[in-house]
């Protein structure tokens, strides 16, 4: 536990001093909050509707940090690590090389929640925001999507041959599941065009699920998505423990 | 006397290159052992083996009387690498790598205390990265003693440090030597292997081509001085002339 706390501290401490994440995990999510906010204020998310769109939106802005940690902060803290050979230093010591990995997936939940909490507080305090739904649903299905997209990440850090190879994967998935998946840019207002086209995308789903969880809505119409989800970390987390490269 | 590391017939093969045929040697407690060779002669992979980061074809190892591969966990406790490579994250401060370092160890020596008697203690705050050449050898050195061990490994030792500061991590080590500590080293500076060195052994093409003591090797040899008996085993000075 005391190797687990002081490697934790110090990664968070190097973590906050590349800025990155500080950036794309707590404020960009902030940010598109107070855009959304300021934009539909008030205004119910459909003419009837129970709730508001920034309501419905509320659970999509939740991802963006999970997708920014698990899709491009992971992938390219583990190759780096990979190729500085830090893993393979931890081999010539009584610590497996898994425990700085896990440190890692621990540091980008982290950022989820803290970001979680913010959005949930700027929400509630400037825009009257409420929570609809069953907070253990949300919860489920929030730690779904952490891991099926923290899977995704470990996959591509894991077998991506250099950090060059990563940082490529790791931005093709992860701007367009930011743009298109409904995290920033709204489902709702995408043409029916592009919403079939974001349905691929698994963050889509994720979203669809949280979504549902937040409002209080019925969650049958979702189950698919749930699936979805599964298999994708099922899928990843296979092949990751399969075909992950210490060195 | 204990044999702290025993390798026998150790033999790693990378495709159809031969890097490691039919090596066995064994180092006893409290002494210096060294592992010599030109680049490519198959130092690093020896020293891989052992260590287990890299699994022979075949042959034993030991080292503590273990196997690094199936009790790497109670070996590890005891054993204090320095590689060549620089495998720090980059952002990282001197006085955060040797905390992390030591909290992967049940025992350790006092990190500020061995940061002292290496003179960078001034340095906790700097980032590793920010080091000058030598400053960053001390410390590997340093990160390598963290855990108390009772043998470490140090892949080319003091390259990158000037004349005094070679002298003083000498000085260091010949004393920890005293204490009881099996070193195994690489190093290209033969003044630094004879200083240190109570054993040797020269590889050239992943074979032994010799094993003994510095001054055997001098007797055995068609020369004087130790270098030139070191180039007359690994015949660089008969390429050099060729060069010519």
């Amino acid at each position: 536990m005391k190797t687990f706390n002081t490697m934790l501290k110090t990664e968070l401490k190097l973590s906050l001093r590349g800025m990155d994440m500080f950036i794309f995990a707590i404020c960009v999510p902030l940010v598109v909050l107070i855009i959304l906010g300021i934009i539909y204020g008030n205004k119910p998310a459909f003419e009837g509707a129970g709730y508001t769109f920034l309501e419905q939106s509320f659970s999509a802005l939740a991802t963006i940090s999970i997708c920014a940690g698990g899709v491009m902060g992971l992938p390219l803290v583990v190759s780096e690590y990979r190729s500085r050979k830090i893993l393979k230093r931890y081999k010539v010591t009584p610590i497996s090389p898994a425990l700085i990995l896990f440190v890692q997936v621990a540091i980008y939940t982290l950022y989820a929640l803290v970001s979680l909490v913010m959005l949930y507080l700027t929400a509630k305090l400037f825009f009257g925001y409420q929570f609809h739904g069953s907070i253990g649903t949300f919860f489920s299905g929030y730690l779904l999507v952490v891991v099926s997209m923290f899977s995704i990440g470990m996959m591509v850090g894991g077998i991506a041959p250099n950090t060059k190879m990563a940082g490529a994967i790791a931005s093709i998935l992860y701007f367009p599941m930011l743009i298109f998946s409904g995290a920033t840019l709204p489902y709702e207002v995408m043409p029916t065009v592009l919403q079939k086209v974001a349905n691929i995308l698994p963050l889509t789903q994720g979203i669809k699920l949280l979504k549902m969880a937040s409002l209080g809505l019925e969650i049958n119409s979702v189950l698919l998505s749930v699936l979805v989800m599964i298999i994708i970390a099922v899928i990843c987390i296979g092949i990751s423990l399969k075909f992950f490269k210490w060195e | 006397m204990q044999k702290i590391i025993n390798v026998k017939q150790l033999t790693k093969s990378y495709g159809k290159l031969l890097a490691v045929n039919n090596v066995s040697f064994s180092v006893s407690r409290g002494t210096v052992f060294g592992l010599l060779g030109a680049n490519g002669a198959g130092k690093s992979t020896t020293i891989e083996c052992i260590l287990g980061t890299k699994k022979a074809d075949s042959g034993q190892v030991s080292v503590l009387g273990m196997n690094p591969l199936t009790n790497r966990k109670m070996l590890f406790e005891k054993v204090g690498v320095q590689f060549q490579e620089t495998n720090y994250q980059e952002q990282i401060t001197v006085g955060e790598l040797c905390e992390v370092t030591a909290c992967l160890y049940r025992n350790t020596a006092n990190p500020a205390d061995l940061l002292t008697r290496f003179g960078i203690a001034d340095k906790q705050k700097s980032l590793v990265k920010d080091l000058s050449g030598g400053q960053k050898q001390r410390l590997f050195i340093v990160l390598a003693l963290i855990p108390n061990p009772e043998v470490v490994f140090l892949d080319e030792l003091t390259t990158g440090l000037d004349a005094k500061a070679r002298r003083e991590v000498w000085k260091i080590l010949s004393g920890l030597k005293e204490k009881g500590l099996t070193i195994l080293l690489t190093s290209h500076f033969m003044d630094e292997v004879e200083a240190l060195c109570d054993q040797i052994c020269i590889l050239k093409n992943g074979e032994i081509v010799f094993y003994g003591t510095v001054s055997e090797a001098v007797k055995n040899s068609p020369h004087e001085k130790f270098e030139d008996a070191y180039l007359w085993y690994t015949d660089e000075e008969g390429q050099t002339d060729e060069n010519l």
